[in-house]
């Protein structure tokens, strides 16, 4: 397998790097320049758990990113971009407030901000704006209704669903998630084969079924869905998105995040098996501490039906783009692709429940489609999710509050990039939110070079800790653990992460 | 006790009688969900909290109080099928043994996802070997049930021992029951705190 980006390419894109950042987006090949940017709308699309390693754009030897290459050809394509965490609920929350997981402090499952940091957020940064926003994943959701007061709609995810538990949604709104939750387990025996319910299952299952009978033929893996049968297409998504959009008043911030290709990976019937006997062989990896004791077999297989799951929200960003085109919207709108975190099929694991963080689970796409833009630009210069609201307030005309930790991206400001920033992403699922850090897995890149530390899991015996250093241009496939062999750069990037661990613990440690 | 057959067959139910059935739906339901609830309780609160559990165990058992009203429903309308040449109790002891026979095959159903259980090899490749595996799943399924359900109803309706054993049996249940509705009551609380 190729690795998503070679040494020479790196380079190559890292010489770019400096030419974007003096040839700024003022010069011929944007079309921006003449108009107001105080007026122009931002449309966020994220898909959930879209892992950059996996998509061809990046240099993924299975063509997964066909019309994603298409409409890179006119945006900023972002080649080293990092998710604030491994799973939705950090990732999602960083890119919301611009903030990293231990600031926000939404790290645990289906966590909210903390209530002094509520008003840090993108919506309430666009508060001129007409702010709308749309999820089926309940854990954004969680976050999205956090931020309610600065919302102009919220559009509730089972408007979305072909088949939906809307009446339960309704009647429990200010306790959906328990509420669905506890309906799913009461009369929907899913794959478990029981249910609270001892005579209405049956009754009820038949009724849904009818509901979704003329789609199922689309998707021969099964409709997509999130708990149960909570059903949905991209399609429904996206033509509700391209026939709202030209209705909604001017400017406005649209906040869209589409649940594919988090599992269960259910593609498209034209997508079907499309990588099932393909000769493509991932590079092997060594079982890590914290494997899931997954087969080869098994992550192979997975990882087939997830490619084949992009290839679907492939198509449908490629139609929702074409869409907005047709309606001329895209001539005063920035567009956002991006993924609140990765997933990965290595090393015994799959998914991205797990206290690992390497490339494929942390690293995400981010393109900016620039209103008018005409040509393609490629930025390898290490990314944060932080650095999107200070970005899109930047492009918008708009000034960056100081409680946003995150910079504004190349090429879009004339400041250098400090080659020696450091990027961060946390896990700390079992972590108490207003504790001091005592369970998790730390990320630092700095420049090439990435440094991991676990602490306080069982699994790492005595010593309670790991520590793993790669170097990401010599090694993307981090085969390498360089910690026992390069101790002066392994040490001094654990120095700084221990020192900015501490930082933000003293303010949870009881005195 | 047995009533009077003249005063009360002359209506279909009376409301003491209505009250019993319920109690009787409402028993396996409400044990079933509590059961199935407790043992997801840790799954919950390891997830989110303590209180979310609590909140999902709650839901559940007001769901399972609707649920019994629901099977209230069927088994009354279920109950005008039968004749009326039967006193009011004797037609009440048929409806809540068929409702608990019914429980019982629907928790049975269950358990064997719940355990885990599989067909032994040998009668899976007999059954494929048939020609028509479903077929004879159901004729076996057919037999299994049709008795359990036609011999408690007949000797429900023609035995005055079996019928006074029902009625003592349902009495202890419709007990047992009583302490469900009362942990429903609390669990519409709960929803309530945490709806509001």
């Amino acid at each position: 397998m190729q690795p998503p980006i070679d040494r020479r390419e790196f380079l190559k894109l890292a010489g770019l790097l400096s030419l974007s950042v003096s040839a700024p987006r003022f010069l011929p090949g944007t079309a921006a320049a003449g108009q107001d940017p105080g007026r122009q709308n931002v449309l966020v699309i994220v898909f959930d758990a879209l892992s950059a390693y996996n998509l061809s754009l990046y240099g993924y030897p299975r063509e997964t990113t066909p019309n994603l290459a298409r409409l890179a050809g006119r945006a900023i394509v972002y080649h080293n971009h990092f998710a604030g965490g491994n799973f939705t609920t950090p990732g999602t929350a960083s890119l919301l407030t611009g903030t990293l997981p231990w600031t926000h402090r939404a790290f645990r499952y289906n966590a909210r901000v903390i209530e002094p940091r509520e008003q840090d957020n993108l919506f309430h940064a666009f508060e001129d704006y007409y702010r709308v926003t749309y999820s089926h994943n309940p854990l954004v959701n969680t976050l999205l209704k956090q931020f309610n007061r600065d919302l102009d709609l919220y559009l509730p995810r089972e408007r979305l669903f072909l088949a939906n538990d809307g009446p339960i949604q309704n009647l429990f709104r200010n306790d959906e998630d328990i509420a669905t939750t506890s309906w799913v387990r009461a009369v929907k025996r899913n794959e478990v084969g029981y249910s609270y319910s001892l005579f209405l299952t049956h009754l009820y299952e038949k009724y849904q079924d009818l509901k979704i009978e003329k789609y199922k033929p689309l998707f021969p893996r099964g409709l997509p869905n999130i708990r149960g049968d909570n059903y949905f297409t991209l399609e429904q998504a996206v033509d509700w998105i391209g026939s709202q959009v030209g209705d909604f008043p001017q400017p406005f911030i649209g906040y869209f995040h589409f649940l594919p290709p988090h599992f269960p990976y259910k593609t498209h019937q034209e997508f079907f098996e499309r990588f099932a006997r393909d000769k493509y062989k991932p590079v092997e990896k060594p079982e890590d501490i914290f494997n899931q004791k997954k087969s080869p077999a098994t992550l192979l297989k997975w990882r087939s039906w997830y490619d084949e799951f992009i290839l679907y929200i492939d198509r449908e960003f490629g139609r929702l783009y074409e869409m907005l085109e047709e309606t001329g919207i895209l001539e005063n709108t920035w567009v956002v692709f991006t993924s609140d975190h990765g997933e990965l099929f290595e090393r015994g694991i799959s998914g991205h429940t797990t206290p690992v963080l390497h490339q494929p689970v942390v690293r995400v796409p981010l393109l900016i489609l620039e209103p008018g833009r005409r040509n393609r630009t490629d930025i390898a210069t290490p990314t944060s999710a932080i650095d999107v609201l200070p970005t899109l307030l930047h492009i918008t005309g708009q000034s960056v509050p100081d409680w946003a930790e995150g910079t504004v991206l190349p090429p879009f400001t004339t400041d250098r990039q400090d080659a020696s920033r450091s990027l961060y992403a946390l896990q700390a699922v079992s972590n108490e939110q207003l504790s001091p850090l005592a369970q998790a897995s730390t990320m630092l890149v700095k420049g090439s070079h990435k440094l991991v530390y676990y602490s306080g899991y069982d699994k790492l015996g005595d010593t309670g800790e790991r520590i793993e250093l790669y170097d990401l241009e010599a090694d993307p496939e981090e085969l390498t653990n360089l910690y026992p062999s390069q101790k002066a750069i392994g040490s001094e990037l654990l120095d700084e992460l221990q020192a900015k661990l501490e930082e933000v613990n003293r303010p949870y440690r009881s005195t | 006790m047995i009533e009077s057959p003249t005063v009360q067959n002359k209506t279909w139910y009376t409301r003491q009688g209505l009250w019993s059935l319920f109690l009787i739906c409402a028993l396996p339901i409400h044990l079933w969900t509590l059961i199935l609830a407790v043992k997801d309780f840790s799954w919950v609160s390891e997830r989110t909290n303590a209180w979310d559990a609590i909140g999902l165990l709650s839901y559940g058992m007001v769901f399972a109080f609707v649920e019994s009203l629901a099977v209230t429903l069927a088994a009354v309308l279920l109950g005008f099928l039968i004749s009326r040449q039967w006193e009011q109790g004797r037609r009440i002891a048929l409806l809540s043994t068929l409702v608990l026979i019914a429980a019982l095959w629907a928790m049975a159903g269950q358990l064997y996802f719940l355990w885990g259980i599989s067909i032994p090899g040998t009668i899976l490749g007999f059954l494929a070997g048939t020609g028509h595996p479903v077929r004879i799943l159901y004729a076996v399924g057919l037999a299994l049930v049709t008795p359990t359900v036609l011999i408690p109803a007949y000797l429900v309706l023609e035995s005055d021992r079996v019928f006074q054993a029902v009625q003592e049996f349902s009495g202890r249940l419709a007990l047992l029951a009583g302490l469900y509705l009362l942990i429903d009551a609390v669990c519409l609380v709960i929803l309530v705190a945490r709806n509001l």
